[in-house]
C-alpha cells in the first residue's frame, strides 16, 4: 500500500485529475493516481489535504507525465492535515525558481495567440511548484486565467486555472442566486481583496502543470493555488 | 463616419476575426456560422478560444475585449458585437482614405527627413574576435557580422547624435529654432546632463524646446517615435527631432564582458524629423501609422545587464534562449502590425527592425516569408547598434524608397525588442501631400 497526501485536485471538462505527495526515503515526490482506464476521475470522493492509503502500480507513462500510477484499489482516508502543513511538504517536493527548471525543458510561447507550452518529448516532468513574486487572476471570456511572476523575474501569462477549489469558488461567485453584477463584483474582488489575501499569506504557493499532449504540445496551466479560497470570502463582495 | 461606409467597416471587422481565427484553428478549418459557440461545438477548446481572443485584442488594439465577453457565448456574433462596442478603432478597421489603399492611418505625424551616422573606425570582425579572445572567424561564421563600426577617440554618443540630427534637419529644410521637442534615446549614455539636454545645447535650439529622454534600450527608437507622434497629435508640438545614439565599444569591452555578447555591438546614431501633416512642405515624407507595444516577461531572464559595486558589469546573456525569443516575438509583432494596419507583409517595401545579428535577421525573414533583401543590412557591416539599429535600418529603408517613383513607394514596417523582453511595432505609409 502507498500513502499519499492529496495536494491537488484539478478540473478540466467533466473529469478530475488528482496529484499527491509520496515520501520515498528522504525524498518527497509527486504521484498522480489514475484510474485503470483514462487519465481522470469522474468521481473522486476525497479532498485536498487528505492522507489516503491506496495500492498504486507503476505505469509506463509517456513523458512528461512520469508521475502517473494506476490505482488498483480504492482509497482509504487515514487523516487530514492543515493546509499550511501541505504547503510545507510541497516546498520539499519538486520546486523551481525559473522557467526552464519548471519542467526541465524549454517553454515556448504560442505564436498565434496566448499561452505557453512544452514539447512532450523534451519535458522531464509534468508538475512543479514555485514561489511567485506576484500573481493576478482574471476572468477572461468566462475562463479563469492567471498571470504570475517567478522569482527569476520571468512572467507567465494567461495560464488556465484548473484548481478545483478556485474554479468552484468562481462558480459560486457567479451563481445567479447572488444577485446582480456578479461578474463585475468578482472582478473587483480579484483586483483588490484577493491580491492582499493571497500575496500576504505566509503559505502562498502555486503548482504549475502540463496538460496531456494536445496537437503535439503540452500547455502550461495553474494546477494549484494556495491559500485555498474560503467560502466566507463570498460574503465580502 | 458616413453612414454608407458602415457595411465596409463591418466587413473589415469580420476579416480581422477570420484572419485571427485561421491563425488559431488552422486554415483547413472552415469559418463557422456567426452564432455557433466555438467551444460548445468543439471547434476550439477553452484555451484556444482565449488564445484567439488575445490575438483579436492585439490586432484590434482593444486590451479589454476578452473581459467584455464574460457571460457571452464563444461565438463570432458575440465577438463582433464586442468589437462594435469597443472604444478603440484600429487602423485596420477604418475605411481607407487613399485611392491607392495605402493610407489607412489617421495619425497626424509625418516623418519629414532622416539620417544616420556610425563610428568612423570600421573594424573587421576577425580583429574583434582576437580582441575578445575568441576563435578568429567566429563572429563572421556564427553571427554573420563582417565588420563593426567603432567610434574614434574624439567621438561619443553626443557627437554621433549631433551629426545625425544636423543632417536630418538639413534634409527637412528645418532650422534648429523650429524644433519644439527633442526626444532622445540611448542604451549606453548614462551621464548627466542627459543626451537630450546635451543635444539641446549642441544644436542650439530654442530655450523653450523640450528635451526628453526615453528608455527601452534597443526598443528606444520606437518609444521615442511614439512619444513624438503623441506630442504632435495632441497639438503640443509641430516639429520634433527623434534622435538615437549608442556607443557600445567603450562599455562592452574585452575583459568586462564575453566576446559572444560584447563582440556583436557597434556604435551608431540616427535622427528623424517629425512634423504635423499640416506642414506645407511634406512631399517626400512618410506618415506614421500606429504603434503597438508590450512586454513578454517570460523571456526576462534571457538578458540582464547590471552594474556591480566594483565597477564591473554583470551580464546575464543566454544567447540561445534570446535568439529563439527574438525570432518568435519579432514574427509575432510583425504579424500583429500586419493585422492591425491591414497592410499585407508581401506589399511592404522595407522592414526596419532591430537586428540582434545578421543570422537572426535572415531567420526572421524566413519565418515571416519575406525576402531578406527587404531588411537593410545594418548589423552585417556595423554590428548591433542598440537603439540605433532600428533607426539606421529605417533611414536606409527611407533612402531606398526616395529613389523610387512616388507612386511605387511602399509601406515600411517597424519592429524592435528590448531586454525584458520589451517589444514594439508600427508602420509607415507614403504620405500624399494634402490628403
Amino acid at each position: 500500500m502507498s500513502r499519499l497526501l492529496i495536494t491537488e485536485i484539478t478540473r478540466m471538462g467533466p473529469a478530475f485529475c488528482v496529484i499527491g505527495l509520496q515520501r520515498e526515503k528522504d525524498r518527497i515526490q509527486s504521484i498522480r493516481p489514475i484510474p485503470s482506464c483514462g487519465h481522470g476521475w469522474l468521481r473522486f470522493p476525497h479532498r485536498r489535504c487528505d492522507i489516503l492509503d491506496c495500492a498504486l502500480t507503476p505505469f509506463p507513462a509517456p513523458c512528461p507525465h512520469v508521475e502517473d500510477r494506476v490505482a488498483t484499489s480504492g482509497f482509504q482516508k487515514s487523516t487530514t492535515i492543515p493546509e499550511t502543513e501541505v504547503v510545507t511538504y510541497l516546498r520539499k517536493a519538486e520546486v523551481s525558481r525559473s522557467l526552464p527548471d519548471l519542467f526541465g525543458c524549454r517553454v515556448y510561447e504560442n505564436k498565434t495567440g496566448s499561452g505557453l507550452f512544452a514539447i512532450p518529448g523534451e519535458a522531464k516532468r509534468s508538475i512543479c511548484g514555485c514561489e511567485t513574486q506576484n500573481l493576478r487572476l482574471e476572468l477572461c471570456a468566462n475562463e479563469l486565467r492567471a498571470t504570475l511572476a517567478l522569482p527569476s523575474g520571468e512572467v507567465l501569462r494567461d495560464l488556465p486555472v484548473v484548481d478545483h477549489d478556485w474554479r468552484g469558488f468562481v462558480d459560486a461567485a457567479l451563481a445567479p442566486s447572488r444577485g446582480a453584477n456578479q461578474v463585475a463584483r468578482l472582478e473587483r474582488f480579484l483586483n483588490s481583496h484577493f491580491h492582499y489575501k493571497i500575496m500576504s499569506c505566509p503559505h502562498h504557493f502555486v503548482r504549475l502543470g502540463l496538460t496531456r499532449p494536445y496537437h503535439d504540445y503540452c500547455w502550461l496551466m495553474l494546477d494549484t493555488l494556495f491559500p485555498l479560497p474560503r467560502p466566507e470570502w463570498l460574503g465580502e463582495f | 463616419m458616413p453612414r454608407s461606409s458602415i457595411p465596409q467597416f463591418e466587413d473589415k471587422r469580420r476579416r480581422l476575426l477570420e484572419d485571427c481565427f485561421r491563425r488559431e484553428a488552422g486554415s483547413a478549418v472552415p469559418i463557422p456560422g456567426d452564432d455557433v459557440d466555438l467551444v460548445e461545438a468543439g471547434i476550439l477548446d477553452s484555451m484556444g478560444w482565449v488564445s484567439f481572443l488575445r490575438a483579436v485584442e492585439t490586432a484590434n488594439g482593444a486590451p479589454d475585449l476578452a473581459s467584455d465577453l464574460n457571460e457571452r457565448s464563444a461565438s463570432f456574433a458575440a465577438l463582433l458585437k464586442a468589437l462594435r462596442d469597443s472604444k478603440s478603432t484600429p487602423a485596420a478597421l477604418r475605411p481607407p482614405v487613399s485611392p491607392r489603399g495605402l493610407d489607412y492611418s489617421s495619425a497626424t505625424a509625418i516623418l519629414a527627413a532622416s539620417s544616420s551616422a556610425v563610428g568612423s573606425r570600421v573594424i573587421p570582425s576577425e580583429e574583434v574576435d582576437r580582441a575578445f579572445g575568441m576563435p578568429v572567424g567566429k563572429l563572421r561564421k556564427r553571427a554573420g557580422i563582417e565588420s563593426l563600426a567603432y567610434v574614434a577617440e574624439d567621438e561619443n554618443e553626443l557627437t554621433l547624435a549631433a551629426k545625425a540630427a544636423q543632417e536630418a534637419l538639413r534634409g527637412a529644410s528645418c532650422g534648429p529654432q523650429h524644433l519644439d521637442w527633442i526626444v532622445a534615446t540611448s542604451e549606453t549614455h548614462h551621464n548627466y546632463p542627459s543626451l537630450s539636454a546635451q543635444l539641446h545645447s549642441r544644436l542650439l535650439v530654442r530655450e523653450n524646446c523640450v528635451a526628453l529622454d526615453t528608455g527601452g534600450a534597443c526598443l528606444g527608437l520606437l518609444n521615442a517615435l511614439a512619444v513624438a507622434q503623441s506630442m504632435i497629435g495632441s497639438g503640443q508640438a509641430k516639429t520634433v527631432a527623434v534622435v538615437t545614439a549608442d556607443v557600445h565599444s567603450r562599455t562592452l569591452t574585452p575583459g568586462r564582458v564575453a566576446g559572444e555578447f560584447g563582440g556583436l555591438f557597434g556604435d551608431g546614431a540616427s535622427a528623424f524629423i517629425l512634423r504635423s501633416t499640416a506642414h506645407k512642405d511634406s512631399k517626400n515624407s512618410y506618415r506614421l501609422g500606429e504603434f503597438l507595444f508590450g512586454c513578454a516577461g517570460q523571456y526576462a531572464a534571457a538578458i540582464q545587464v547590471s552594474d556591480t559595486k566594483d565597477g564591473t558589469l554583470e551580464v546575464q546573456f543566454d544567447g540561445e534562449t534570446l535568439s529563439r525569443a527574438a525570432i518568435t516575438r519579432m514574427e509575432k509583432v510583425l504579424a500583429s502590425v500586419e493585422l492591425r494596419s491591414g497592410i499585407p507583409r508581401g506589399s511592404v517595401g522595407g522592414f526596419a527592425t532591430h537586428q540582434p545579428n545578421p543570422r537572426l535577421v535572415a531567420l526572421i525573414a524566413k519565418q515571416c516569408g519575406v525576402s531578406p533583401s527587404t531588411f537593410p543590412p545594418i548589423a552585417r557591416v556595423s554590428g548591433n547598434l542598440g537603439s540605433s539599429t532600428c533607426g539606421a535600418a529605417l533611414h536606409e529603408a527611407l533612402r531606398i524608397a526616395e529613389k523610387q517613383p512616388r507612386d511605387d513607394r511602399r509601406p515600411i514596417f517597424l519592429a524592435s525588442l528590448g531586454p525584458g523582453l520589451l517589444f514594439g511595432g508600427g508602420w509607415l505609409t507614403p504620405h500624399e501631400n494634402g490628403k
